[in-house]
């Protein structure tokens, strides 16, 4: 997800990005300065060129881009800053981890500092995936030039010509003697610069002699969120603030309050006011908040005090109303934007010995991030503060500033661990009514949401609508397909500077990922179409995988069914059109190899997962593939789902999901393979026990009572491979939450024989087919 | 309608002889001296008010012992228990031991007026004169309370007192029961506890349309107080019958792995009342309950571990919103591995909450949870009442699938009735809190 | 209404309104935040900490049915040092850690009674605990490494919410 956002907002909408060295653009041209600041030695990338004559007075001036930049302290600890939002993903460790191989630093003494929000650090976003590709070059250019430093230094004093020492472990090694860099940052008085083009051709350890990447280095976050002592945005505490929880409106937008009825609450001790929310920046309508003293009298409160208000428009919106408008739009040909049209789709329809066309649902989903979301704001000496986990600062900033009427310079976001993301703390949307309320008393505010005021507040994953059609030859080869998908639209909503060029028009290219599949065949036109009711309705958001989360349940499904109509294996069916030809070859860097590579994992989750193999009754595996969101930036993914199906309840039980993924370089084995389960079991919690739905303009499901996210004991056996590469490093977080889906649908087909095209799939629904297939 | 006409025919019956019912005061007795009272009749007779559970009914806040004033809500309106504490004005100071004997005995007060078969003379009849004796010193020696309970609400006709005295015409026999030759001396030390001090009868033995016992429904389980407690018959549907063993240590401790834990009334019977009385009383008062089943000596017994294991494997194939909640919620404290069901982690298909004929237990216990004064002393479980009805309802009807049973019929009833209670007790606190 | 009773091995006295979730007492009255809030109705875990020795869910219990109790909180396990908190570390279990307390002291209650769990009783008894980031396996691993760590250290520590636990 996002994971060109800074990209294209420093390079200008449009710009198509193939390279990496791009991504950080100032640095690289600027050089990289080492010098000593205070007691120890900051080593950073220029800030100009000028910076470069007197590296000590530039660290000392602070005249260094702040993006990436490390410090060595006399006791050797090394600390790493980080402008990224942790939230799961070991971040910061993987970033660091990359410094430190090239620095050759002892990886115990490394320790990771989070920053705040300033404009020194960039456009700050953190999009689950694409931190570690982004940063892969020069974090490591940044480590090589230390250590190249920390050599010079060490060969010095151990009198040894340079080039015959080497470094390992924070020790510098020559002349059968060693020096370590706490010594040298101590004892020396560094002082050092490269220019720009002496950086780039800083000598990169090759894969082979990489100690740190790849291995099984633990990720510094951890025994902190394991004793208890990191810090979330929950456990935010300022000196004489008051808790805060919000009245959420009737529906997200349009609501406005008549009037607040208080007077039950009066006499709970703590009980202080509540006040309607005047929001100049519109994203949070109606709403009343509760001040009180503890949250626990907030919580009193709210349930004794009245508030009339008049309802928005989509007060009596329905999930039938938002799916049947999606069927709508679809079958209005004007709708939406043609994101891709290529070949004579039309000729090929009319020509077509035969067609496939079937429509595909997918429910709403919460990304009920465990930390329900919450801030704490204050104003300080005519400066905002805002404490909260946040994973898209940058987006929420120029709110901040309307809201509250200040500029945005004058706003700071600390950082706090996320007590999950997923997304939603992309939009920032929360952080809001907290400022306005501290701005409305004059004093700090902590607003805490509940769990259901999280879910009503919640930019959920948009519900959504799709059709795909194929057509076929005589010799049952797909000559076409259409997709024509339609659903809420995050960016157009909440970042619509993002929005990418279509072939008439701009789309949201969030919600239309994963559909510009490699599969050879002569037409393919896909139509992504906004549904404005969902849109009006509640915010669409960004969750994990985004759209590929929806489109490839259709498209992977809908390949499926043409194997089986075509009567082939559903696996070499897909093989057979990964030729890696034509526009499907891929290109350097990022996708080199193209289908090839996407065919690879197909062929070697065939082997490892029993493909083919005889199965028990009622039980079998389905396949299904992805190259995650991006073709310019793939991570090739094969999912097989061994399923078994209850006849009786109709239930599908998953006993095993088997996963290969080549995502090139793996800096972190251990932490990709944490990402991948976890993003395999939330497509399977997606795919059979999650999902919600509307009703009055609002989701019905509130909290765990029924809404009901996968626990320990569906955990099935999974088991998964990465393809060894050394490819560039992409992401991993999403992929493999996006094939699970279709695998599972795919392998109830296998096994009973009937054709889910819906999730969250239900027992009932299950029930329903098999009961039309035998009266059929 | 049935038993709307006998109790409109009861009441004209009784309106009749209403003048006949008054019960003129015994004489005064001004010998009474609190000094006199020997220091080991005293003693005795705090484990009998113990057994007795005296504390329970007349004790409405721990600061006032034995002050009176608890409600006793029932069809005919609310009733409220009075001081007895040796206060001469709002207490029973002024009594004389006969005066004591006779309201124990008959249920009739020291100024000769009826007292309500809530208060249970009918089973007091039964204690020996050297129990009265020591009960009669135990109370006398309190520091008497000056608290005047609230004065009793019920409806007309239920309100005059006089009608007390028809009801004893045809519910009370006022013979005290004789000792089972035939049986052994534990059995017969036993049912006398129960019979007498203990009352257990009382709440275990479902009412008549008067408020009367059924006799031929002896411990047949009934509703009191919005507690269940549980049938003590043949008819008691527990899976794994209780033995004198098990109900000695539950009677005892309060708990039972293979049945549940003491809560609600039957919580303050066992943590404020029977630790009191010594080892052999509980170990009678086991022998003469399990007698009551008429199973003490059944040999087909069903294990738990099979139980366990029939009702583990239920749920495996019930995927039910109630077996979702029960994952969440429950399973964490009260899953149990089938060979070894720990009494901390009451196995709710063997837990008589579950398995009883009435779902007020269950509700109730969801609802409010379990405090470390009743339950497991050190345990506490918190109360779901976040849980909306439906939730409890669907919970409910899991647990009894899972146990084999068959859904209880006024669930979801019972529920919202249930809930209210909740909501007003909290209510009542929170004013209680900020006064 | 003043409440007494001991958290991670100290007396407090908390003045607070009885009915006062345990949860907010610990994390806004006296401080220790590594006790979670997830879901607020006792389905989620995030809030378990011990209540003497007892796994027990803070949102859902009033404060006042603590009073007298010894409570254990997730930075009392850390201090008196529990082998779950190594194996955490190991496993590398925690993804963004927000649940992890939580399983962590249910872990831990759960270890008393089943000391040699079958991955069947772990999964029972841990499923009322959420992760959403879903790293149930590693959770998993990290017990079952806790438990033969466990049962190696015999005999087993003494310490105090152990003794008044009733198991
Ligand atoms: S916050 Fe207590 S169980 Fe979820
Ligand atoms: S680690 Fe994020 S919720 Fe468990």
């Amino acid at each position: 997800m996002l994971k060109y956002l800074t990209g294209r907002n420093q390079q200008g909408p449009g710009h198509t990005r193939d390279n990496a060295d791009t991504e950080l653009p100032s640095p690289g041209r600027r050089g990289f300065i080492i010098g000593m600041a205070g007691a120890g030695l900051t080593l950073a990338f220029a800030r100009s060129p000028l910076g470069l004559a007197n590296p000590a007075r530039a660290v000392a001036d602070g005249a260094f881009e702040p993006t990436v930049w490390y410090q060595i302290q006399p006791d050797g600890r090394i600390i790493v800053n980080i402008a990224k939002a942790e939230m799961g993903q070991h971040i910061g460790t993987a970033l660091a981890r990359i410094v430190a191989d090239e620095l050759e630093a002892d990886w115990d003494l490394v320790e990771l500092h989070h920053v705040d929000s300033d404009p020194k650090w960039g456009y700050m976003v953190t999009g689950g995936s694409w931190s570690v590709w982004q940063s892969f070059t020069p974090l490591s250019r940044a480590g090589a030039a230390g250590r190249q430093v920390l050599i010079e230094e060490g060969a010095k004093k151990l009198g040894v010509p340079p080039d015959q020492c080497r470094a390992r472990n924070s020790r510098v090694i020559g002349g059968g003697r060693s020096i370590s860099y706490a010594d040298l940052v101590s004892s020396g008085n560094i002082s050092r610069s490269f220019t720009d083009e002496e950086l780039k051709q800083m000598p990169i350890k090759p894969a082979s002699e990489r100690r740190i990447i790849g291995g099984q280095t633990r990720a510094l976050d951890i025994p902190g969120k394991a004793d208890g002592s990191t810090l979330y945005g929950l456990d935010a505490s300022l000196e004489g603030m008051v808790y805060g929880r919000p009245i959420i409106p009737p529906t997200r937008y349009g609501s406005a309050i008549k009037s607040i009825d208080d007077s039950a609450a009066k006499e709970i001790p703590g009980y202080r006011q509540t006040i309607t929310l005047e929001d100049p920046s519109g994203t949070v309508p109606g709403w009343g908040m509760v001040i009180a003293d503890s949250f626990h009298a907030a919580n009193l409160a709210v349930d004794r005090i009245k508030v009339d208000w008049s309802a928005g428009k989509t007060a009596g919106v329905d999930e039938q109303a938002l799916l049947d408008r999606g069927r709508e739009l679809i079958g209005t040909a004007d709708q939406g934007v043609l994101v891709l049209d290529e070949g004579d789709v039309d000729g090929a329809f009319s020509n077509a010995a035969d067609t496939l066309e079937s429509e595909y649902i997918t429910h709403g989903v919460l990304h009920f991030q465990l930390e329900p979301v919450n801030a704490v704001a204050r104003e300080k000496d005519g400066r905002w503060e805002i404490h909260t986990g946040n994973q898209w600062q940058s987006l929420i900033l120029p709110v901040l500033s309307k809201a509250l009427g200040v500029p945005e310079d004058r706003i700071v976001m600390r950082t706090y661990m996320l007590g999950g993301g997923f997304g939603r703390r992309l939009n920032g949307d929360y952080a809001v009514p907290a400022a306005l309320a501290a701005k409305a008393l004059g004093r700090p505010v902590k607003m805490v949401l509940t769990r259901e005021d999280d879910t009503l507040f919640d930019s959920i994953r948009s519900p959504s609508v799709q059709r795909v059609r194929m057509a076929f030859d005589d010799d049952g080869r797909i000559t076409a397909m259409e997709h024509h998908a339609t659903a809420g639209w995050p960016t157009q909503v909440m970042a619509p500077g993002f929005m990418a060029e279509g072939v008439n028009g701009k789309y949201d290219p969030f919600a239309i990922q994963g559909a510009l599949h490699w599969y050879s065949m002569d037409g393919h036109r896909v139509r992504a179409i906004p549904n404005d009711l969902a849109n009006d309705t509640f915010r669409p958001g960004w969750l994990r995988a985004v759209g590929s989360g929806w489109v490839n349940w259709a498209l992977e499904s809908a390949i499926d069914e043409a194997a089986h109509k075509a009567g082939e294996d559903p696996l070499e069916f897909r093989l057979q059109r990964l030729k890696a030809e034509g526009r499907n070859a891929g290109s350097a860097p990022n996708s080199v190899g193209g289908a090839a590579r996407q065919a690879n994992v197909l062929r070697r989750v065939r082997e490892i997962s029993g493909w083919g193999e005889e199965m028990p009754a009622d039980t079998a595996l389905g396949v299904a593939t992805t190259y995650g969101q991006e073709r310019n930036m793939p991570t090739w993914t094969a999912c097989v789902a061994r399923v078994r199906v209850d006849r009786e309840s109709g239930r599908p039980t998953v006993e095993k999901l088997t996963l290969v993924t080549d995502a090139g370089t793996i800096v972190h084995p251990d932490g990709a393979r944490a990402q991948v389960e976890g993003a395999a079991l939330w497509g399977m919690s997606m795919a059979l026990y999650e999902g919600t739905t509307f009703r009055d303009g609002n989701v019905v499901d509130n909290n765990l009572n029924t809404y009901t996210p996968l626990r320990m004991r569906d955990v099935p056996e999974i088991e998964m491979e990465f393809v060894d590469s050394t490819e560039t490093a992409v992401g991993l977080g999403e992929p493999a939450t996006t094939v699970v889906g279709p695998a599972i649908g795919n392998a109830i087909f296998a096994a009973v024989g009937v054709r889910m095209r819906e999730i969250p799939i239900r027992p009932e629904a299950v029930l329903a087919e098999l009961q039309k297939k035998a009266d059929a | 309608m049935a038993k709307r006409l006998s109790l409109a025919v009861c009441i004209f019956l009784f309106a009749g002889i209403a003048l006949a019912s008054w019960r003129p005061p015994p004489s005064a007795n001004d010998e009474r001296d609190q000094g006199k009272f020997d220091p080991a009749l005293v003693k005795t007779g705090e484990v009998l008010a113990g057994i007795g559970n005296c504390s329970t009914c007349h004790t409405v806040s721990a600061d006032k012992p034995y002050a009176g004033g608890v409600d006793f809500p029932t069809p005919f309106g609310t009733l409220y228990s009075t001081n007895i504490t040796p206060h001469p004005q709002q207490g029973i100071g002024s009594w004389s031991r006969e005066d004591f004997f006779r309201a124990m005995r008959e249920g009739v007060s020291a100024d000769g007026s009826h007292l309500y078969p809530a208060f249970p003379y009918t089973h007091y009849k039964n204690v020996t004169d050297e129990d009265l004796d020591a009960l009669y010193a135990y109370f006398m020696t309190r520091e008497p309370v000056d608290h005047t309970p609230p004065e009793n609400a019920l409806r007309f006709p239920f309100n005059q007192r006089f009608l007390q005295w028809g009801w004893k015409l045809m519910y009370f026999d006022p013979e005290p029961w004789q000792p089972d030759p035939a049986q052994s001396d534990q059995w017969n030390r036993g049912a006398y506890l129960a019979k007498g001090l203990g009352h257990c009868s009382a709440c275990h033995t479902p009412r008549n349309a008067m408020g009367a016992e059924e006799k031929d429904r002896a411990y047949a389980g009934a509703l009191v107080d919005n507690w269940y407690a549980p049938a003590l018959d043949a008819s008691q549907p527990v899976p794994v019958h209780w033995d004198e063993e098990a109900l000695y240590q539950y009677l005892r401790s309060g708990l039972s792995a293979n049945h549940g834990v003491a809560v609600g009334s039957m919580g303050e019977v066992v943590h404020r009342g029977l630790n009191r009385a010594a080892d052999d009383d509980i170990r009678a008062l086991a022998t003469y309950l399990v007698s009551l089943s008429g199973e003490e000596n059944s040999t087909e017994q069903v294990q738990p571990a099979e139980i366990i294991t029939a009702a583990q494997q239920r749920a495996d194939t019930d995927h039910s919103a109630g077996e979702m909640l029960y994952v969440g919620a429950c399973a964490a404290c009260h899953y149990n591995a089938a060979d070894k069901p720990m009494a901390a982690r009451a196995e709710l298909s063997l837990n008589s909450a579950v398995t009883a004929e009435d779902p007020t237990n269950l509700i109730r216990v969801v609802l409010e949870g379990i405090g470390t004064d009743s339950g497991t002393p050190v345990l506490v479980m918190p109360g779901y009442a976040a849980l909306s009805d439906s939730d409890l309802v669907a919970l409910a009807q899991f647990l009894r699938r899972r146990s084999g049973l068959p859904e209880w019929k006024n669930l979801r009833q019972r529920v919202e009735e249930l809930r209210e209670l909740h909501r007003q007790s909290q209510v009542t606190e929170a004013q209680q809190a900020g006064e | 209404m003043a409440i007494k009773f001991k958290i991670n091995r100290e007396p407090v006295t908390v003045d607070v309104p009885a009915d006062t979730p345990l949860l907010w007492v610990i994390r806004d009255d006296i401080g220790f935040t590594g006790t979670k809030f997830g879901c607020g109705i006792g389905l989620c875990g995030a809030c378990t900490v011990h209540v003497n020795g007892r796994a027990t869910r803070a949102c859902i219990t009033p404060v006042s049915s603590v009073e007298n109790t010894v409570v254990t909180t997730i930075e009392g396990l850390a201090e008196n040092g529990h082998p779950l908190l190594e194996t955490w570390v190991e496993a590398q279990t925690p993804q963004c850690g927000y649940c992890q307390p939580g399983q962590i002291m249910q872990a831990a209650a759960m270890l008393r009674d089943f000391p040699d769990p079958t991955d069947e009783q772990i999964d029972q008894v841990m499923s009322g605990n959420l992760c959403r980031c879903m790293a149930y396996i590693r959770i998993r691993e990290a017990i079952r490494m806790a438990a033969g760590r466990l049962r190696a250290a015999a005999p087993q520590g003494n310490d105090e919410d152990r003794e008044a636990s009733h198991a």
